[in-house]
């Protein structure tokens, strides 16, 4: 369901970012100048923990009265809970007078329901023409042994696409950090062919150049996406299987959509029920 | 005025640059232009003298990713913006997208400062809130911290930021080129030029203090 305009509201796009791989913040980038040529906001800006604008100076470029941060991060966990409110000066859902305006904290992109149909449109995409019924899908995410959640977001994906009626053979969820481990999907998968998701939101040191040693696919980790001249090649073929490898799903266009559910989702959430 | 409307009045007052970039108003028929000031000259030749063109303001954050030698700018306030282009806009609210891709919140920092809005965040402030490998940073003594900024900040070390904070309330920077610089890194006329604000220590800073408090640390172990 579309979002009403908020002509007197500003998006703000919180993204990690890195002082090291270019790549980390193009996806928020390319996800504010698609909300923001749909028109529906007075503004649109991002703010970072690692680039710049820190989120300590977001504030300064909102002209709005009303400011609706969208993480746009892939769990909910140590970030979205501790490092956003803190750095942006939030105190739950709706924070007023803060920097003379009022804040709404949505939640993050990655927990939103809506995840599903882009992580199986990314699958399709990646495998054309591949048998569900032949094939293991895995979304891989980094996984923490210091916080529960930052798999949650990844199971519930899983558990959401198994029960969608796609036809996998499997849905199985792998981690960088933490079991099941990514490097062991050939063990954990059981079909002919897997088509592996990674489940951040960039292309940067995680979903290009770490986690495609650990599936096999590369030797040692190689350059920054945007600087390699030949992107990889579909299908590879190891451990007897035939492996798909997409780019993180966090770069998939329609993110910008995610971004707009959360929007939405807060206000049917915590506005709708205040009088007006 | 909204900020965007703030910076087309000053713009129309003569405001020229920002950083290393000069704004140039009515430029060949468009609204405004944008380029690196060393090629101001030529943008304002015919064919904007061979300079790469580019529409709209998303160019602004294409042109910032990476300096000549490919490096990667993490922190904006780098004096090693690449030169070569001109950035073509049409109205207010491109001009400040695409300034806020190339020097993001420059305009509006500098819009707060001089309402006298802007929260400056000293150093202490700044490293105790640090967390993981980077809460190590915190451990730098003032003298360490002083002796980083000569050494870390400033023009001599290709930052173009005005600094504004302290070490702490009570302990100003020491006076140095890096604490006296007015962040205007171009040859902009005096009142030109929008200076650029460091309101808070970077995140190159704070990496720069965690081996510096390393430094010390083993320092003081190898002293009989």
């Amino acid at each position: 369901m579309p979002i009403a305009p908020k002509p007197h509201a500003a998006l703000l796009i919180v993204g990690h970012g890195s002082t090291e791989n270019p790549d980390s913040s193009t996806p928020y980038f390319d996800h504010a100048a698609e909300v923001r040529k749909r028109g529906l906001f007075a503004e649109v800006h991002c703010c970072f923990w690692k680039e710049e604008p820190s989120m300590r100076e977001a504030a300064y470029m909102i002209d709005a009265p009303e400011v609706y941060v969208v993480p746009d991060f892939i769990s909910e966990g140590y970030f979205t809970q501790d490092v956003i409110p803190r750095e942006l000066g939030l105190d739950g859902p709706t924070t007023t007078n803060h920097h003379g305006k009022t804040w709404h904290y949505c939640l993050p992109v990655g927990v939103h329901s809506s995840m599903t149909q882009l992580i199986l449109r990314r699958a399709a995409e990646v495998a054309p023409g591949v048998d569900p019924a032949q094939t293991s899908l895995i979304i891989t995410g980094h996984g923490t042994g210091m916080n529960k959640n930052s798999t949650k977001a990844i199971k519930d994906q899983a558990r959401l696409i198994a029960e969608s009626g796609a036809g996998y053979a499997a849905v199985l969820d792998a981690y960088m950090e933490e079991q099941p481990f990514v490097a062991d999907w050939h063990k954990n998968a059981a079909t002919p062919n897997v088509v592996v998701v990674p489940f951040f939101i960039a292309d940067g040191l995680h979903s290009y150049q770490d986690i495609p040693v650990l599936l096999g696919i590369e030797k040692e980790v190689g350059a920054a996406a945007s600087q390699r001249e030949v992107f990889r090649h579909n299908p590879h073929h190891l451990h007897g299987k035939t492996l798909f490898y997409s780019s993180a799903i966090g770069t998939e266009p329609l993110m910008a959509n995610v971004i707009l559910d959360q929007v939405r989702d807060f206000d049917l959430k915590h506005l709708a029920a205040l009088p007006a | 005025m909204t900020l965007t409307e703030q910076l087309a009045a000053r713009v129309a007052d003569g405001i020229r640059h920002i950083g290393q970039v000069a704004i140039l108003p009515g430029l060949h028929g468009h609204a405004y232009a944008l380029c690196h000031f060393e090629d101001a000259g030529k943008a304002a030749g015919p064919d904007f003298g061979g300079l790469a063109t580019h529409h709209g303001p998303d160019a602004g954050r294409d042109i910032s990713i990476y300096a000549a030698d490919g490096d990667f700018r993490f922190t904006k306030g780098r004096t090693d913006l690449v030169k070569g282009w001109v950035i073509l806009l049409e109205n207010a609210p491109d001009l400040r997208l695409a300034l806020d891709h190339i020097y993001p919140a420059a305009v509006g920092l500098w819009l707060a400062r001089e309402r006298g809005d802007l929260q400056v965040e000293n150093l202490r402030d700044k490293l105790n809130r640090q967390t993981g490998m980077y809460r190590y940073a915190g451990t730098i003594s003032d003298e360490g911290a002083q002796a980083l900024v000569q050494k870390v900040c400033g023009p001599a070390h290709a930052c173009a930021k005005k600094i504004l904070w302290r070490i702490d309330e009570n302990t100003p920077l020491e006076d140095s080129e890096a604490s006296r610089y007015d962040g205007i890194p171009s040859d902009a006329a005096p009142g030109k030029a929008i200076p650029l604000m460091c309101r808070e220590a970077c995140n190159h800073f704070v990496a720069e203090c965690r081996k510096a408090a390393k430094a010390e640390f083993e320092a003081k172990q190898n002293t009989p």
